[in-house]
């Protein structure tokens, strides 16, 4: 059955649990979105990881939120990877031929992130390609040699999405565990029944066999 | 050493060096009351409750401090430190200041925006300062999923 759960500052969440007021959800902090994030792609993640779980006990759905959070933080992560990325690609052009005024050159740095997408224009593209020229920089080379001066950054991002992935394996352990316990009391209740309804018509049939 | 300085100044502005009092909270309470509904015995169940807050403590903070990194300074980082010689020069004249003084003030803003640019823009900065919090996220997820393993 689906109830609507309450989940921190966001729309209400559809869960599957079997009753709305045994969530733990409320008595925990809520994931944060940033400003620019779909609410909507965050929810419709969790919903589908819910939808995963065999049994979802309020225990197994507090973890796979966290479990949800986490693939989040990998999104976050790797678009910053590019983003630092993007950042010493457009230092390096700033500093080349005679456009160095500044160090970090926003001109440079959106007119680069045009001319990458290929949204940029014509005069855009020729004074991007005229800094290449003038650095004696191939688009491959700016990117090995930013990749290069970002090293230190891009590894620290590397750690915190390796970080991310190390979490997800301590919470999938983890909801096996709830959920493989959680079959198993379900199989020993059904051989259990079984064993008693046999013991039942094993007692009917020993009444029945008796002399009356 | 700087960098664990920085580290724990970092962790404890978000009250992460400190032992969380959650046992007194209603979150605590109710956490535990409701996981014992799984069946799961007092202790096991008190475990995971503290587990469960203290990760969203570390996440809460780790969000924090993502979303809110050291500034960049821009005038510092962007200053044309040689075109600046003059104005340290103009400065220092009315002390009846050595060249000598010029200099080292020069040299002095200059390792100053050296360390400015080291520190790269404002996603190399929440990424370096995220980073920092990689050892309590492990802690933290650590000692959950033992609690709901030993279960």
């Amino acid at each position: 059955m689906l109830y609507s759960v309450r989940f921190g500052i966001y729309e209400d969440v559809a869960m599957p649990i079997e009753d709305k007021s045994k969530s733990l959800l409320p008595f925990l902090s809520s994931p944060k979105l940033l400003p620019n994030e779909s609410e909507a792609e965050f929810q419709s993640g969790l919903q589908s990881l819910l939808s995963e779980l065999d049994n979802p006990s309020a225990l197994a759905v507090a973890l796979v939120s966290q479990l949800n959070e986490c693939l989040w933080w990998i999104k976050r992560h790797t678009v910053d990877k590019e983003l630092i990325l993007h950042e010493a690609m457009a230092r390096l052009l700033s500093k080349a031929g005679s456009y160095s005024e500044t160090y970090d050159n926003r001109k440079v740095s959106e007119a680069l992130e045009r001319y990458l997408d290929g949204s940029a224009d014509t005069d855009e593209a020729a004074w991007i390609e005229d800094i290449l020229a003038k650095s004696k920089l191939t688009l491959s080379d700016l990117r090995v040699r930013a990749f290069k001066d970002a090293a230190r950054h891009i590894k620290m991002v590397d750690d915190l999405i390796h970080r991310q992935h190390q979490t997800m394996r301590h919470l999938q352990r983890s909801i096996d565990s709830i959920d493989y316990k959680s079959r198993l009391i379900k199989r020993m209740d059904l051989e259990l029944a079984a064993l008693e309804s046999k013991k039942s018509v094993t007692g009917a049939l020993i009444l029945d066999a008796k002399p009356s | 050493m700087a960098g664990k300085r920085v580290s724990s100044q970092n962790s404890r502005k978000h009250g992460l060096n400190s032992a969380p009092e959650f046992e007194s909270s209603f979150e605590y309470r109710a956490l535990v009351e409701l996981i014992a509904e799984e069946g799961l015995s007092v202790f096991v169940c008190a475990d995971i409750a503290l587990g469960l807050l203290n990760y969203r403590r570390v996440m809460d903070a780790y969000y924090d401090t993502y979303t809110n990194p050291e500034p960049v300074d821009e005038f510092l980082r962007d200053a044309n430190m040689r075109a600046s010689n003059p104005i340290f020069s103009e400065l220092l004249s009315p002390s009846g200041s050595e060249p000598q003084d010029v200099r080292e003030m020069a040299v002095f803003f200059a390792s100053m925006q050296r360390q400015e640019r080291r520190k790269g823009g404002p996603v190399s900065r929440r990424s370096s300062d995220t980073h920092k919090l990689i050892r309590y996220q492990r802690n933290g997820i650590a000692r959950l999923s033992r609690a709901v393993r030993q279960g």
